[in-house]
């Protein structure tokens, strides 16, 4: 080995060390853990497919998962909606100047705390809370938000638009407006050189970005805990009442086993646009 | 067009700020209860907040791990990128790929993870792991961060260091970290934000001693009241006016 | 970077240092009413002691954090009443003198020798306790309806109903619905529970913890909350006075939490005066208004230090009444607790 190989192993060390110690061996762990079984209430080590058999065969298991998922899309796909306008009329319309201040603001409440943001959604959307409020002003409602998937979608949204406008403003500016411009002095009509230009351009920015939402979404408990009333399950829901209330680990390792693999298929289903280490 | 854009702009900033907006009127609430009606102002809460031992002890346990775990996770992450970037090593895209990997997993994994091994381990929970469980999550961050700054530009002038009789030590310090400051500043800057406002890792790793959000939690769970209101709104101004202060800066700067 | 990479590593060092636990502290995983500071303050000023607490819900959970810890971390624990005998057979709470406890001031029912005295000797001591009823809001609901837990799901207040989420309560309240007195409640009357369960769901608007639960009854978002009882409401009490409960006349569960001096104490001593402190008069008065949740105290002398409004809200009064219609919580074995856990999930995710 060259000094500078021994140089280079020496700089990579520690940070693999750590990532070896805390990372792949707590996995490896509670990959073990999640072939183990209860039996009453003690942890009885071995191997079986019992608790896996258990969260995809019984419904009321396999429906967590069911609905992480379709929550953490619905999420995804919204945010990324709402957000592409956000980030375009900020780097297209927002003068120079203005543009760092503006693309702050939309931002800024990524600084309150995260527990508290869901709760301050759960003070909005209650049935006499400040929305419903407005609405009676026009006449309309009361509208029953809180304690309902709309209301964890909502406060999921709000989280990840703030992300969203981040990364795909970030994407946005580094690109040329000659782009456009070239392309529509070719003839191309607004929406043509949209949907040909700007979003091949600006599509890895959105899928790094969707990407980075779903697996803090689906992985997400206190969102649902605070704001869904309970009304349905999600995964990290589950995983907490089998450890909490039941002490049952090897159950909560099986479906954190789970919810890691429907992560990593995320990942491979959009891992040719993605630029995780580019962030 | 150029109308109906910044209409969206102006509906899209009420959406952000609605939450933030209801939580800090609702702080100022005189009455035991966070929700309309109004009854009035009052800096009660703020007070009460203020006063509150549990409440501030947290806050300084979020700050030491928050800062503790992000100068760890930057020095971690700053030399693996600059060994990464520097020499051509068999297998660097998998070693890439692994210290990258954590960022695609979920924080409640990684908690429950480490909870399993530490118990094993018979490593109480503490402040201690909750920080490890930090380093974890923010040094794929720091790595990649600092592996994208690193340039063909900053490779010569390591280079031109080491010709001149450097040392790697000096050539670390003198040359790569300074020319990678504002990734460095940048890194660290959101491994404290990540770190801060984490929950899961630190509800599962802690015991007597827990971060603020921690706090938090277990004040929400114990009843309503415009004190939760007072902490939220206390966190958000400060972290807030951190964040532009820091940001006025940087743009006098450049 | 090399000073302030080593300054955190001088303070991570300084924290690693730190939990070396010196004499003068008490470690006490408990329920949430004991972390107020009103609580223990006048014990650690009295003798000069700092009580470290944990809060944790749910035995399972408790022993999960009793099984992560070393000998000698923990030196008193809360427990719920009915599982002070499981906890005290996996060997985790040390036995008390008996004589050094004033249960003679104790209710007469919430002496718990049954639960509390194992083989003749005392694990723990009852020291708060409450009911698992039916909280309304008295302007919204007909008082009148509340007596009978079958106007619940009669379809006059569907959409209006809040259960709170712990299954061991609100399987015995439904279980008392159907005449199942929670003694009996074993896997097999549970198959016959699962279908009234459902149709409360069905009636109802939302499963939730104590806030969420107290955060819909204030502000309206449900009328009643099944589960509830005077923990809930007496909060609220001086904001809300439309909110009210009652036990119907099918019964309601009586809920009682014990603390016990946890095996191995480091300072068994301190320990057991920490308990002594709790059943006092004083500590009995200053836990029953703890700020997480209020709660009868066991020790009627309690009633001396307590305002005539506490004493409204706790329905001071009426617990002769109230006593002896209630029931105590389900106790199931392994088996059992899971059937109920699992009958809990699938009703949440139904």
């Amino acid at each position: 080995m060259s000094r500078e190989d021994r140089l280079g192993w020496g700089l990579v060390a520690p940070a693999l060390l750590w990532t070896a110690a805390f990372f792949v061996l707590p996995f490896l762990a509670m990959l073990a853990l999640s072939f183990a079984h209860m039996e009453g209430r003690e942890v009885v080590h071995g191997f079986s497919f019992g608790n896996y058999v258990k969260a995809f065969g019984d419904w009321s298991q396999l429906k967590a998962l069911v609905n992480s998922i379709e929550i953490t899309l619905t999420v995804t796909v919204l945010s990324v909606l709402l957000a592409w306008p956000l980030a375009a009329t900020i780097a297209w319309s927002v003068p120079p100047r203005w543009q760092r201040a503006a693309l702050l603001a939309a931002i800024l409440p990524f600084w309150t705390s995260y527990v508290v943001r869901s709760y301050s959604w759960a003070l909005v959307l209650g049935k006499t809370g400040v929305l419903n409020r407005g609405f009676g002003l026009i006449g309309l409602g009361p509208y029953e938000m809180a304690s309902t998937r709309f209301a964890t979608v909502i406060g999921f949204t709000h989280f990840f638009v703030m992300l969203l406008t981040l990364t795909i403003y970030a994407n946005l500016v580094q690109l040329s407006p000659n782009y456009l411009r070239a392309a529509q002095d070719l003839g191309a009509s607004r929406l043509r050189a949209f949907v040909h230009v700007i979003l091949p351009l600006t599509l890895p920015g959105i899928v790094t970005g969707a990407f980075v939402t779903f697996t803090l979404c689906i992985g997400d408990y206190i969102t649902p805990q605070i704001l869904g009333g309970n009304n349905e399950l999600t995964l990290p829901q589950l995983i907490m009442l089998q450890m909490g209330r039941g002490g049952n680990f090897p159950m909560a390792s099986a479906l954190s086993v789970i919810l890691m693999a429907v992560v990593t298929l995320a990942y491979a289903a959009c891992a040719r646009w993605l630029r995780l280490d580019r962030l | 067009m150029k109308r109906l854009s910044f209409l969206y702009l102006a509906l899209a900033y009420a959406f952000i700020f609605l939450p933030v907006a209801v939580l800090v009127v609702f702080s100022f609430q005189d009455g035991r209860l966070p929700v309309p009606p109004f009854q009035g102002v009052t800096l009660k809460w703020y007070e009460k907040v203020l006063s509150d031992e549990g409440l501030m002890t947290a806050l300084g346990h979020s700050a030491l791990v928050a800062f503790g775990s992000s100068g760890v996770a930057l020095a971690l992450g700053f030399l693996a990128a600059h060994g990464l970037a520097r020499v051509a090593l068999p297998g660097s895209l998998l070693m890439r790929g692994l210290l990258i990997a954590p960022m695609t997993v979920s924080y409640l994994i990684i908690g429950l993870g480490l909870l399993t091994v530490f118990n094993q381990a018979g490593i109480k929970p503490s402040l201690v792991a909750t920080g490890i469980g930090h380093v974890v999550i923010n040094l794929p961050l720091c790595f990649a961060i600092c592996f994208a700054a690193m340039g063909d530009h900053q490779k010569s002038a390591e280079r031109a260091a080491r010709d001149l009789g450097a040392s790697e030590v000096q050539v670390l310090w003198h040359i790569s970290a300074p020319m990678l400051a504002p990734a460095l500043a940048a890194a660290f800057f959101l491994s404290v934000t990540f770190s801060w406002d984490e929950f899961i890792i630190a509800f599962l790793l802690t015991r007597f001693e827990v971060t603020l959000p921690v706090e938090i939690w277990s004040m929400l769970r114990s009843g309503l009241s415009p004190a939760t209101n007072a902490i939220g709104s206390l966190v958000f101004l400060v972290s807030a006016l951190v964040v532009i202060v820091l940001e006025t800066l940087m743009r006098r700067k450049a | 970077m090399t000073r302030r990479f080593s300054t955190n590593l001088t303070a991570l060092a300084l924290v690693l240092a730190s939990p070396a636990l010196a004499e003068d502290q008490l470690n006490a995983l408990v329920w949430c009413d004991h972390t107020d500071p009103a609580l223990l303050e006048p014990f650690e000023k009295a003798n000069n002691v700092k009580v470290n607490v944990k809060e944790y819900e749910g035995t399972a959970a408790g022993m999960a954090i009793l099984d992560q810890s070393a000998p000698g971390d923990w030196d008193v624990m809360v427990v719920d009443s009915v599982d002070v005998a499981r906890v005290a057979a996996a060997g985790r709470l040390a036995p008390i003198p008996a004589e050094a406890l004033p249960t003679a001031d104790f209710f007469p029912e919430l002496v718990m020798a049954a639960q509390n005295v194992i083989d003749g000797k005392t694990y723990a001591v009852t020291e708060k306790y409450g009911y698992n009823t039916i909280s309304f809001d008295k302007t919204k609901v007909d008082p009148a309806d509340m007596e009978d837990m079958a106007a619940l799901t009669s379809g006059k207040y569907d959409g209006k109903i809040g259960i709170y989420d712990y299954y061991l309560p609100v399987l015995g309240l439904v279980g008392l619905g159907q005449g199942v007195a929670t003694a009996d409640l074993n896997a097999g009357a549970l198959a016959g529970l699962k279908e009234p369960l459902m149709a409360l769901r069905k009636a109802s608007r939302q499963v939730s913890d104590v806030v969420s639960s107290q955060t819909a009854l204030a502000t309206g978002e449900v009328d009643i909350v099944v589960g509830g009882g005077e923990w809930l409401t007496a909060v609220l009490a001086a904001d809300n006075p439309n909110l009210d409960w009652t036990i119907p006349k099918q019964g309601g569960l009586r809920w009682s939490q014990s603390i016990g001096v946890v095996e191995g104490a480091a300072n068994p001593d301190l320990a057991l005066k920490f308990v002594q402190y709790i059943v006092s008069p004083e500590g009995q008065a200053a836990l029953a208004q703890s700020s997480c949740y209020w709660g009868m105290p066991a020790n009627m002398k309690a009633g001396d230090l307590l305002s005539a409004e506490a004493k409204a809200t706790l329905r001071w009064d009426q617990q002769p009444d109230y006593l002896a219609r209630a029931q105590l919580y389900p106790i199931p074995d392994a088996a059992t607790d899971t059937a109920m856990q699992d009958l809990w999930t699938e009703m949440l995710n139904q």
